[in-house]
C-alpha cells in the first residue's frame, strides 16, 4: 500500500460459516481508506460472503458464524452493536432495492427518519446533498415525492446509493451494483464510483474484471474461499504474482 | 376403426362438460334460493324504522290486533359493541403472533408452533370458542358470565386465528430485500419489523382484519350461551347482557311470532349485505395496493 | 509437474493460437528485416548495385509488414482485452516489430551507400573487422528471434553481454578508419561511408537488445532495470576500452 494511504479496515483471520460449511477462510486484508478495493473472483468463492462480513450482515442468516476479526479504524465491528456498525459500514445490494411503498424523498430520508430524529429542513438538505452526491438530483428534482418504483433500474440504483449515503457512513460496500444494469446505467455507476472515492473508502464485489480494472485501485482475488493476491490493480491485471490469478484474468478457468 | 375412437372420445368430453356444468348448477341453486328469499322476506321489512326502533314484544299478526314490528337497533348495536370488543383483543394479538413468527421466529421451532396451533384453531368448530369463553368467565366471576365482555372473548378467539394467518402470508409477501436494505441502513430490528414492514403489508394485514371481523359478525354459536339476552330493552354496559343479530335470527326464526320472524329474515339480509360489503372492501385495498405496490 | 491441488484444470483458450500466430508474425517479419540487413552489407562490400536496389525494393514490404502487425496486434487487444501475459505479449509485440523495422531499415541504409568498388578502398584488415562485425549483430538478431519464438528468456538475456562485444567492435572499427583515411586518402570517400556503416551496425545490435528486452518483459513482466545494472552512458572516444 501507498505511503500516504492509511488503513481503514482491516480484516484479521476472518473465516465465515453456513452451519458446517466454510464458505471463507482465514482472509487477511487492508482496505485503503478512500480509495476503492474490488474483490474478484469465480463463482463460490466467497466475495458476496466476504463483503457481507464487513457489515455484519452474514451472521443475520439462520446458521451463519463469523470467526476473526474485522477492525474499523483499529476497533473489532465484532465487539460493537451490530445496529450500530452498519451505521457505519452501508451497502448497496446487486439487485435495486428501493422501498417500493416509500416515495423518492422517503426512501432516501428512511435512514434519517428511523435512525434519528432530525427537523424537516435538515433532512431536506441531507436528502438533496445525498442526492446530488449520487448524480440523481438532477433527474428527479422534479418529482421528489414521485414513487420510487417509477424510476428505471440504474436510476433505483443511484437511489439505494443515494439512501446509503444520507445514513453518512464512512465505508460504503457494494455486492455487484451494476449486475442488474444496462452498458450505459454501469457506466454512470461506475464514474459515480469514481467520485464517491473522494469522501468514502469504497469495497466492491464484481465478477467483471473489466470493471475491477476501471474502478478500483485495489484488486483481491479470491478462490474457493481463500484469499489467494491482493494487490494494487495495475499490478494484479499486469503482472500477476500467483499462477493462479494469471489464470483467472486470462480466462483460462472460471 | 379410427373414427370409432375418435368419437367415443368426443362424446364422453361433451358429457363432462355437461355434468360439470350441472355441479356449478347445483352448487349455485342453493346460494341463489337463500339469498332471493333473504332478498324477498328481508327486503319487506327493510325501512328506516328497521334500524332505529328496538325491537317490540313478540306477538302474532291477527286481524284487528296490532302487531308492531320495531326494528333491529340494539341487535346492531349489540353486534358493534361485540366486533368492537372483540378486535381489540384479537387484532393485537393476532398481529403480533404474526410479526413475531415471520420476522423473529424464522426458523426456528417457536414459529411453526405459533404457525400450527393457529391453522388447528382456524379448525374449532365455533361453539367450542363459546364454551371456553363461559367456563373461563365462570372461573373468575360468575356476575358477568352472560355479558358482552364474555361474547366479545368468544368471538376474539375466533378472530385470533384469521387475523394471524392472513397477516403471517401478508408479512411473507414482502420480499426479504426490503429487510435487507432496512438492515443494511442500521435500522434496528424491531423497527424494522413494524415500520417497514408491516407497513408495506398493510393492505394485506386490513384485509386480514375485515375478513376476521366479517366471520365474527355472522357467528351465533359461539354467542348462545356467552351473550345472553339483552336484546329488548337499551344495553346497559359491557359487563350486562348483550345482543348480536345472528343470535337474533336465531331466535326470531324460531319463535312462532310473525314480527320476530320478519325481524330476522331482515337481520339476514342485513348480515349478507355487511358481510358482502366488508369483502368487496377488503378485495378493493387489496387491488389498490397491488396495483400501487407493482406499477409504475 | 506436482499438481496443485487448488488449482483447477485449465482449459487451451482459442486465443492460445492467436497469441501464437502473433509471435509467428513478429518473428517472421524480423527475418526479412534480418535479410535485409545481410544483403545491404554484402551488396556495400561487393560493391554489388543490383543487390543494393533490390534490397531497396524490399523496405515496401518492410513497411507493410509493420502496418499490419500493428494492426493485428490492436484487433488482439480490442476483441480479447487481454491481462497478464497476454497483454505484455501484445504490448510488447508492438514495441518489437517497431525494432524490427528499424534494423531493416538500417539494411536498407546500408544498402543506399553501395557503390562499385573499383578503386581503393579500406584494408582487408578493417574489411574483415566489418564482416565481423556483420557475422556477430546477424547473429544477435537471429538469437533475439529465436527467444521470442521460443520463449526463451534465457536466449535473451544473453543478448546483453555480446552488446558490449559490439561496443568494442565498433570503438576499434572507428580508430581504425581514422588511421587509414590518413594513410590512405584516396579511399577517404569509402572510409567515411564505413563510419556511417560501423554505426549503423551497432544500432542493429542495440535494437535487437530492445527486442530481446521486450521479450523478457513479456515472458517475466521485469522491466530492463530490474536486472540490468544502470551502465554509465561513455563517449565513444573514450580511451579506456
Amino acid at each position: 500500500m501507498a505511503a500516504l494511504e492509511s488503513t481503514k479496515m482491516s480484516v484479521d483471520h476472518l473465516s465465515a460459516y453456513y452451519g458446517e460449511v466454510r464458505a471463507v477462510e482465514n482472509i487477511n486484508l487492508q482496505i485503503a481508506e478512500r480509495q476503492a478495493t474490488a474483490i474478484i473472483g469465480p463463482s463460490g468463492c466467497g466475495k458476496s460472503t466476504l463483503i457481507r462480513c464487513l457489515n455484519r450482515l452474514h451472521e443475520t442468516l439462520p446458521g451463519a458464524r463469523v470467526e476473526g476479526k474485522v477492525l474499523l479504524d483499529g476497533e473489532n465491528l465484532y465487539d460493537l452493536d451490530a445496529t450500530l456498525v452498519r451505521r457505519r459500514v452501508g451497502m448497496v445490494f446487486q439487485k435495486p432495492n428501493p422501498f417500493a411503498t416509500m416515495s423518492i424523498y422517503g426512501n432516501v430520508s428512511a435512514p434519517l427518519r428511523f435512525n434519528s430524529r432530525l427537523p424537516g429542513e435538515e433532512m431536506d438538505r441531507i436528502v438533496l446533498h445525498s442526492l446530488k452526491r449520487a448524480a440523481l438530483w438532477d433527474e428527479v428534482k422534479d418529482r421528489i415525492d414521485a414513487p420510487a418504483t417509477s424510476l428505471s433500474g440504474g436510476q433505483q440504483q443511484r437511489l439505494c446509493i443515494a439512501r446509503s449515503l444520507a445514513a453518512d457512513p464512512e465505508v460504503l460496500l457494494m455486492d455487484e451494483p451494476c449486475s442488474a444494469l444496462d452498458p450505459i446505467a454501469t457506466a454512470k455507476i461506475e464514474e459515480l464510483i469514481a467520485q464517491l472515492k473522494t469522501d468514502y473508502t469504497v469495497v466492491i464485489v464484481t465478477h467483471n474484471m473489466q470493471q475491477a480494472a476501471r474502478v478500483a485501485d485495489y484488486t483481491a482475488f479470491m478462490y474457493l474461499g481463500k484469499l489467494v493476491e491482493f494487490s494494487p490493480t495495475e499490478d494484479l491485471f499486469e503482472r500477476p504474482k500467483e499462477h493462479l490469478t494469471e489464470a483467472y484474468i486470462t480466462g483460462r478457468f472460471g | 376403426m379410427k373414427f370409432d375412437r375418435h368419437g367415443r372420445r368426443k362424446i364422453f368430453s361433451h358429457s363432462m362438460t355437461v355434468l360439470s356444468g350441472l355441479a356449478v348448477v347445483v352448487i349455485l341453486v342453493p346460494l341463489v334460493a337463500v339469498i332471493y328469499e333473504a332478498v324477498v322476506q328481508g327486503g319487506a321489512a327493510f325501512s328506516v324504522t328497521f334500524f332505529t326502533q328496538r325491537p317490540a314484544n313478540p306477538c302474532v299478526a291477527h286481524p284487528g290486533i296490532a302487531c308492531p314490528l320495531g326494528g333491529v337497533y340494539t341487535p346492531i348495536e349489540g353486534t358493534l359493541e361485540l366486533i368492537g370488543l372483540a378486535s381489540l383483543v384479537a387484532v393485537p394479538i393476532g398481529i403480533g403472533a404474526a410479526v413475531f413468527t415471520v420476522e423473529y421466529g424464522r426458523n426456528r421451532a417457536i414459529a411453526r408452533v405459533i404457525s400450527t396451533t393457529a391453522d388447528v384453531l382456524s379448525g374449532v368448530p365455533s361453539i367450542l370458542a363459546g364454551i371456553f369463553a363461559f367456563t373461563l368467565f365462570l372461573q373468575f366471576d360468575k356476575a358477568i358470565v352472560n355479558s358482552t365482555l364474555d361474547g366479545s372473548l368468544a368471538l376474539a378467539v375466533l378472530m385470533i386465528p384469521i387475523v394471524t394467518r392472513t397477516c403471517e402470508e401478508a408479512l411473507r409477501t414482502v420480499p426479504e430485500s426490503v429487510r435487507e436494505a432496512a438492515l443494511a441502513l442500521g435500522i434496528s430490528r424491531w423497527k424494522i419489523s413494524v415500520r417497514i414492514v408491516l407497513a408495506a403489508a398493510l393492505p394485506g394485514v386490513v384485509t386480514g382484519v375485515l375478513l376476521s371481523v366479517a366471520r365474527a359478525a355472522g357467528e351465533a354459536a359461539p354467542l348462545l350461551f356467552t351473550v345472553g339476552n339483552g336484546c329488548l330493552h337499551p344495553l346497559q354496559g359491557i359487563n350486562q347482557q348483550g345482543c348480536a343479530l345472528p343470535l337474533w335470527i336465531y331466535w326470531g326464526a324460531t319463535s312462532a311470532t310473525t314480527n320476530w320472524t320478519t325481524l330476522a329474515w331482515g337481520a339476514a339480509l342485513l348480515l349478507i349485505l355487511m358481510v358482502l360489503a366488508i369483502s368487496v372492501t377488503s378485495r378493493l385495498v387489496l387491488n389498490r395496493w397491488v396495483r400501487r405496490t407493482q406499477g409504475g | 509437474m506436482t499438481e496443485d491441488p487448488l488449482s483447477p484444470s485449465e482449459a487451451p483458450r482459442g486465443y492460445d493460437l492467436e497469441v501464437r500466430h502473433l509471435t509467428d508474425r513478429a518473428a517472421r517479419m524480423g527475418e526479412w528485416a534480418l535479410q535485409m540487413v545481410h544483403d545491404g552489407w554484402r551488396a556495400f562490400d561487393q560493391g554489388d548495385r543490383q543487390l543494393a536496389q533490390n534490397v531497396l525494393d524490399r523496405n515496401g514490404r518492410l513497411d507493410r509488414l509493420d502496418d499490419e502487425m500493428e494492426h493485428a496486434v490492436i484487433a488482439f487487444l480490442v476483441l480479447r482485452q487481454p491481462a497478464a501475459v497476454d497483454l505484455r505479449t501484445a504490448a510488447g509485440l508492438l514495441k518489437m516489430t517497431t525494432h524490427m523495422d528499424r534494423i531493416g531499415r538500417l539494411g536498407y541504409d546500408m544498402g543506399r551507400l553501395t557503390t562499385p568498388v573499383t578503386g581503393p578502398r579500406e584494408s582487408p584488415e578493417l574489411r574483415a573487422l566489418l564482416q565481423k562485425m556483420d557475422d556477430v549483430v546477424e547473429s544477435m538478431v537471429h538469437q533475439a528471434l529465436e527467444g521470442l519464438e521460443q520463449g526463451r528468456v534465457d536466449l535473451a538475456r544473453d543478448l546483453f553481454h555480446r552488446d558490449d562485444e559490439v561496443d568494442r567492435m565498433n570503438r576499434q572499427a572507428q580508430r581504425m578508419v581514422i588511421g587509414e583515411i590518413g594513410t590512405n586518402p584516396a579511399a577517404a570517400a569509402r572510409l567515411a561511408n564505413l563510419v556511417l556503416v560501423t554505426r549503423h551496425f551497432e544500432r542493429v545490435a542495440d535494437n535487437a537488445c530492445k527486442i530481446a528486452e521486450k521479450t523478457i518483459y513479456a515472458i517475466t513482466g521485469q522491466r530492463r532495470t530490474e536486472y540490468l545494472p544502470r551502465q554509465a552512458p561513455r563517449l565513444l572516444y573514450d580511451e579506456t576500452s
